[in-house]
């Protein structure tokens, strides 16, 4: 076949071959180089190099510090010494060593050949066994055989025996010579302990200090296209088993692969390197191996969310928490949002909500702070009365009970207030439904006018009378004054005439429990004021106000205090005039909506003004939802008109509508926005009255709104984490209701309970100075006497039926002296008995599970008791109120009431209690008598033979024989009762 | 400037201008019939096809995704790792286009010179299989390697969200072969788009052979010579074959409301659905009274129209326009044929129909799931 029947010409098709064989070359190493440049690879890397630096210094400063020691000089100088005189001594004995060696070789080759043996005298066996099973007709061959290998395996079995026994011998000797040295070589291991371990490290990571040998077979197996097999740079993961995703029909385990970057996460040694490779700021809660939340259990999107096995920056789904981290991120790692992830990473001040997932039982969730103040401004502002909430199914209505509002207000101030409730009381939680910004236009401004006036209308026609007694005594402001001061009134309430800038707590929403006593003289009159504080339920049955016990003159001189502040501004606001063309608009509105333009055209002309307000009235309280937080006569049975609030942030992104509105596409940067300005989603958008977005403006600050968001984006799906959710044991699910109850009724605005709360504590202190002339420092030193108490460890202290019947009616006085009163409050049986199980729970007690305790005494212990508790010994008096008497100490340090101790306390708590009060109490005033160090001879002596034991068990029992009647007998003076 | 460029392409891609106008563009660039050719040549249109027609056509395909490529909206369509193909396949379309057709007014212009075909030239000349053929298909393997590795090393492979039965995309595009198809159900119902329509494409595919018995242009490019199967195919493949891919790909958005280029694909857009069957128009608007209760009274009116279109049309072409093929085909292949064409063409005329007159359907007994 001649060249010229070729259509192409061969050399030039050979040179093309050859370019783009070179081509496809190049493209597949750029294909490994791709691979082998990955991001992680470098961060891991990054971190060995980080790594080996720090366990270089680290070795240097254990090297340092070894040298500095005399011990271990002494030591190094010891073990040269004996180094050289085994040396000289042991080593040289040459005729001992070639012995040792002789011996070690013929061990050696006799257990080499006993092992051989043994091998054929098994297959033997087996040959001889089968043989005989079948009767082969070989079988006598096979016997002997086996024979034969038996006596050589035993035999040789023997030599090896004696082989070993000679070597052993030998080594002896030489041992028995170096003896002093090894065991100086141990100390030293001792010694060097944590030395040895980083050179150790280092001998595996440090390529300068490793051997050549491994030094290659390192460089070699991080070999891009190599590295497939072992390489040292690797996807880490955790493998979450009882975490799973739903990947649709079924669930498979979470895989976390943060840690292939995040290197030093659990090791505290990385608390100043950056990003990736720093520690977890908090390993005591979260990552760390003796936390809680181990890294292996947990892993990190559980809490974080994110892509969890994403390996990129991009691919983890990380998200910015400020436009200009964002800015830096796009700089720095090319960042751009994932947006088809529809758990995004939560930005660094929304993490706490990451906790709620598991722990949406607690009240406070313990730990998170921001968490818990966003739950607590949910709980303060009562988001869950319009939108549902699953841990606030059954909570009382927010606002106040309207049924009986003429009582309370006139129409007028009812209109400023529904028209601008913050210019009344700036930090009111009445949101703001007018004046916003879909509704403030000239037209909208005067519908609203009107759309006030129908809805007063209809809650004053439907109001209940209030029969309300008169002042019966003119009350004294000055003594209402230092009422309020005194009883308690600024554990839930405050008076706070001016915006406050300090950033939002959960103790200071703890204080805005109640409203802000502002005003109040422009809001209602002194005779509503005096009745709803001798009652509060007579005006609102499910009230959190609790009933003081105020006596008619105190709530009269309440009353007359608090009625003095008006704001006048306020009353000046001119209200306008019914209008009725407008009015018709509205009320021709609501009639078109079930009726024909002609027939609600012809119903409106038969109505009058007053039934077209209260018509109107009707229809406006169910457009804006006033009943979600107030009773209203006509809407018992409504709905709630919000948006389900309970998994609202596993909602898709695309469920929320951003409207015209030019913000970051995020769930965090709409619910912000949502609670800056509610109605803002419907800028640019032509809206009917009744279409426009409802949700009122709470005027929330900067830092509420991010606490509040950081709540929301905690309201996700908890099916997936289940098995991390605490389990719902009776003590887990008694201590979440009654964490739920003593957030709902604010117990802790006095009580420190679990260690939060006593929020009344500073306003006593201010009390104390202000009306009880103590100075600053003397205050603030016995303010917690004159404060409700620590209720820490009363589940343990308190006898439940007391607790019970105290929490029901708290009529016995346990620490007369104080003038802060613990106040009656409506609980019902289910409340008391929760909240007597919570306490239980809280401190580990088997309730019901109670043993009977033998209390008597027998004349002897009686007398010696009755020592221990007189002035010469204990002198318990000294602070002990006691029935009606007094202690003789001074007020500040005065403690219970042990006449109650008998129905109080359980005695197996009184115990420990008198061994070791700082123990069960950590500060208490409360002396210890009997010193836990030397507790054998702490107590007297003279009585009960110094038998510690005995004498606490007398006085004990001796606590529980007193009674009220008992000391009454003896008591002397009737003291003031303050 | 460029904005008012931009908002009138927009505006001039909404298909119920385009479509038209490319059908009625169509018309003059493959010419049906002697009368659309002389138009043709007296406009020039066929120098579309010379090597100058065929840079003008990619330079101006080029040059608009290059001015669209300034927008965001358009970069982020066009550079979806998704649509890349198919911005590769437009240019293809019409480089293969131009190179057929350049060839076949080449052969043309040499048959009417009394010449034989270029590729009549190209046949007497021998190739070896190696190492001419196998050799250049090695090198073409490797180049093609190449292509594919460096698209996946520098576009990620297009993973969406983790999918979730309750939760569909929106929009849900088919796979880009068969968004011509789901184009088609915006027009008809999915027993006909989905079931009736793709089964008829293929078995008229298969019948070709049997139908056209033109015995000219075996095994070289030719227009003139088969002029008439050549428009008609181009029609099928390009305006309703690639046209409505390239719609659906680019141009379908969030809720499968149309989008034009530049325009931001905001999920909340509204398009008013107005809508009503030919019996409401002819019921309600016409003769101003209700609707009938009995269903085939209702719809007598579109049982007739079809009746008229598939029964008297053909007979209709075979008197008129057709009528050379009528008598080349006889009877029944020609009845083959002409209801193939005319299910072909009723998808152009009921989007016209949509598009003009609002029609949703000719015939619609929901009662029966029966809408046509």
């Amino acid at each position: 076949m001649g060249k010229d029947e070729r259509h192409y010409n061969i050399n030039k098709l050979n040179v093309v071959f050859a370019v783009v064989s070179v081509v496809l070359l190049l493209t597949l190493m750029s294909v490994f180089m791709n691979d082998y440049d990955r991001d992680w690879k470098d961060y891991q890397r990054q971190f060995r190099t980080i790594e080996i630096e720090k366990a270089r210094v680290k070795l240097d400063k254990e090297n340092i510090e070894l040298s500095q020691q005399a011990e271990y000089e002494e030591l190094e100088g010891k073990i040269a010494a004996a180094k050289q005189a085994y040396k000289d001594k042991c080593l040289a004995q040459t005729e001992l060593q070639e012995q040792i060696e002789e011996a070690n070789a013929k061990l050696t080759l006799v257990e080499q050949d006993y092992k051989f043996r043994k091998a054929e005298f098994d297959a033997a066996k087996y040959r001889f066994e089968h043989g005989e099973a079948y009767h082969e007709h070989d079988v006598d061959q096979y016997r002997e055989a086996f024979q034969s290998l038996d006596q050589q395996v035993t035999k040789l079995a023997l030599d090896v025996e004696e082989a070993k026994t000679a070597l052993k011998s030998k080594q002896r000797m030489m041992d028995n010579c170096g003896a002093q040295l090894a065991q100086l070589e141990r100390d030293e291991r001792q010694m060097t302990a944590r030395q040895s371990i980083l050179v150790r490290q280092l001998d595996s990571i440090d390529p300068n200090a490793m051997n050549l040998t491994n030094q290659v077979a390192n460089m070699v197996r991080d070999l891009p296209i190599l590295e497939l097999a072992n390489p040292r740079n690797k996807v880490e993961q955790i493998v979450l088993k009882d975490v799973t995703e739903d990947v649709n029909f079924m669930n498979v385990p979470r895989v976390d692969r943060c840690t292939t970057c995040h290197l030093g996460i659990t090791n505290p040694d990385y608390v100043n390197e950056a990003q990736p490779f720093t520690t977890h700021p908090n390993l005591e809660l979260y990552v760390g191996k003796n936390s809680p939340h181990p890294l292996e259990e947990f892993g990190c999107t559980v809490c974080h969310a994110g892509r969890p096995r994403g390996t990129s920056f991009n691919g983890a789904v990380h998200v910015p928490s400020s436009p200009q981290q964002k800015k830096e991120w796009e700089e720095k790692y090319g960042y751009h949002q994932m947006e088809l992830w529809e758990e995004p990473m939560l930005p660094l001040p929304y993490t706490e909500a990451g906790c709620y997932k598991c722990h949406s039982g607690e009240f406070p969730v313990k730990g998170a702070e921001k968490l818990s103040t966003g739950l607590a401004m949910i709980e303060t502002a009562g988001c869950y009365a319009c939108h549902e909430i699953e841990r606030y199914k059954d909570w009382p209505k927010p606002g106040p009970n309207l049924t009986k509002l003429a009582g309370k207000i006139d129409k007028e101030w009812g209109w400023r207030w529904l028209n601008d409730p913050h210019s009344f009381r700036h930090n009111t939680m009445m949101p703001s439904y007018f004046n916003q910004s879909n509704n403030s236009d000239v037209v909208s401004k005067k519908r609203s006018d009107q759309e006030i006036h129908a809805i007063l209308h209809y809650l004053f026609e439907n109001a209940q009378p209030y029969p309300s007694d008169r002042l019966p005594i003119k009350g004294d402001p000055a003594r209402g004054e230092e009422l309020v001061a005194s009883v308690g009134c600024y554990a839930c309430h405050q008076i706070q005439p001016e915006k406050g800038d300090e950033m939002v707590t959960v103790d200071g929403l703890r204080r805005r429990f109640g409203p802000n006593l502002i005003d109040i003289g422009t809001k209602t009159s002194a005779r509503w004021l005096y009745n709803w504080l001798k009652d509060p339920n007579s005006y609102h049955p499910d009230t959190a106000m609790p009933n003081l016990r105020l006596t008619d003159q105190e709530a009269a001189d309440i009353a007359s205090f608090l009625i003095q502040d008006k704001n006048n501004a306020f009353s000046q606001h001119p209200v306008p005039a019914v209008n009725v063309n407008v009015l018709n608009d509205i009320v021709l509105g609501f009639l078109k909506r079930a009726d024909t333009d002609q027939g609600a055209r012809n119903t409106l002309a038969g109505m009058k003004l007053e039934q077209k307000l209260e018509f109107a009235g009707e229809k406006l309280i169910a457009q804006y939802g006033c009943f979600s937080c107030h009773n209203i006569k006509g809407f018992d049975n409504a709905k709630p008109i919000g948006v389900a609030l309970s998994e609202e942030s596993s909602k898709s992104l695309h469920k929320f509508d951003f409207g015209f509105l030019h913000i970051e596409h995020s769930k965090h940067a709409w619910y912000a926005q949502k609670l800056k300005d509610p109605r803002s989603f419907d800028k640019g958008k032509i809206k009917a009255p009744d279409e426009k977005l409802r949700m009122p403006n709470f005027n929330l600050k900067n830092d509420e709104i991010e606490a509040i968001v950081t709540a929301l984006l905690g309201f996700v799906d908890e099916s997936q984490v289940q098995a991390k959710i605490k389990p719902r044991t009776p003590e887990n699910l008694a201590k979440e209701q009654g964490e739920e109850l003593v957030a709902q009724f604010n117990c802790r605005g006095c009580h420190m309970v679990e260690g939060q709360g006593g929020s009344i504590h500073d306003s006593v202190e201010k009390w104390l100075v202000d009306f009880e002339e103590k100075t600053d420092n003397e205050a603030a030193k016995v303010r917690d006497s004159f404060s409700p108490p620590n209720l820490h460890g009363v589940g343990r202290k308190l006898n439940p039926e007391w607790l019970f019947n105290f929490l029901h009616e708290p009529k016995q006085k346990v620490r007369p002296w104080l003038r802060v009163r613990m106040p009656t409050f409506n609980f019902n049986v289910v409340h008391l008995n929760t909240l007597v199980k919570y306490f239980q729970a809280v401190d580990g007690d088997n309730f019901p599970l109670k043993i009977n305790v033998e209390t008597g005494l027998t004349d002897k212990e009686y007398e010696a008791a009755a020592k221990l508790f007189s002035e010469d010994y204990f002198g318990c008096t000294q602070c002990h109120v006691v029935g009606s008497k007094l202690p003789t100490g001074s007020q500040d340090s005065w403690a219970p009431n042990l006449a109650l101790a008998k129905t109080r306390l359980q005695p197996e708590w009184l115990i420990e209690w008198i061994k070791n009060p700082s123990k069960l109490m950590p500060g208490t005033k409360m002396p210890t008598f009997f010193d836990p160090e030397n507790y054998d001879t702490s107590g007297p002596d003279d009585l009960l033979d110094g038998n510690e034991n005995e004498q606490i068990r007398v006085l004990r029992n001796f606590l529980l024989t007193l009674s009220e009647e008992q000391q009454r007998d003896v008591a002397a003076p009737v003291p003031e009762t303050p | 400037m460029i904005e008012a460029i931009k908002a009138f392409i927009n505006k001039f891609t909404n298909p119920q201008i385009l479509f038209p106008l490319l059908a009625v563009v169509y018309v003059f660039v493959f010419p049906i019939n002697k009368f659309f050719l002389r138009i043709n040549e007296r406009l020039g249109i066929y120098k579309l096809w010379t090597n100058a027609g065929g840079a003008l056509m990619i330079g101006t395909l080029f040059s608009f995704f290059c001015f669209g490529m300034t927008d965001a909206n358009f970069r982020k369509i066009v550079t979806k790792p998704d649509n890349v193909p198919i911005v590769g396949l437009l240019f293809l379309v019409v480089f293969f286009l131009w190179f057929a057709m350049k060839q076949a007014y080449e052969n043309d212009a040499r048959i009417a010179a009394g010449k034989r075909p270029n590729e009549a030239e190209d046949a007497k000349e021998k190739i070896l299989v190696w190492p001419d053929l196998v050799y250049i298909e090695l090198i073409a393997l490797i180049l093609c390697s190449v292509l594919l590795l460096v698209w996946a090393m520098s576009l990620h492979a297009p993973i969406e969200e983790p999918a979730n039965p309750s939760v569909s995309p929106n929009p849900s595009k088919a796979p880009w072969y068969f968004l011509g198809l789901q184009e088609m159900l915006v027009y008809f119902d999915p027993w006909l788009a989905g079931v009736v329509f793709p089964t008829v494409i293929l078995l008229g595919l298969m019948s070709i052979p049997f139908i056209d018995n033109n015995t000219k242009g075996s095994g070289y490019y030719t227009f003139k010579d088969r002029q008439m199967a050549v428009s008609m195919f181009m029609f099928l493949w390009l305006v309703l074959w690639i046209f409505l891919i390239s719609v659906g790909t680019f141009l379908r958005g969030p809720n499968w409301n149309f989008f034009g280029p530049f325009e931001y694909w905001d999920s909340h857009k509204l398009a008013a659905l107005t809508n009503i069957n030919l019996s409401e128009y002819v019921y309600m608007i016409w003769m101003k009274r209700e609707l009938p209760t009995n269903i085939l009274l209702r719809e007598m009116w579109g049982f007739l129209v079809l009746g008229i279109y598939f029964g008297l049309m053909p007979l209709l072409f075979a008197k008129t326009f057709l009528k050379n093929v009528f008598k080349n085909l006889g009877p029944l292949r020609y009845s083959v044929f002409v209801i193939l064409l005319l299910l072909t063409l009723s998808l152009p005329i009921k989007m016209l129909l949509r598009w003009a007159f609002n029609v949703k359907y000719i015939i619609a007994i929901p009662e029966f799931f029966f809408n046509i």
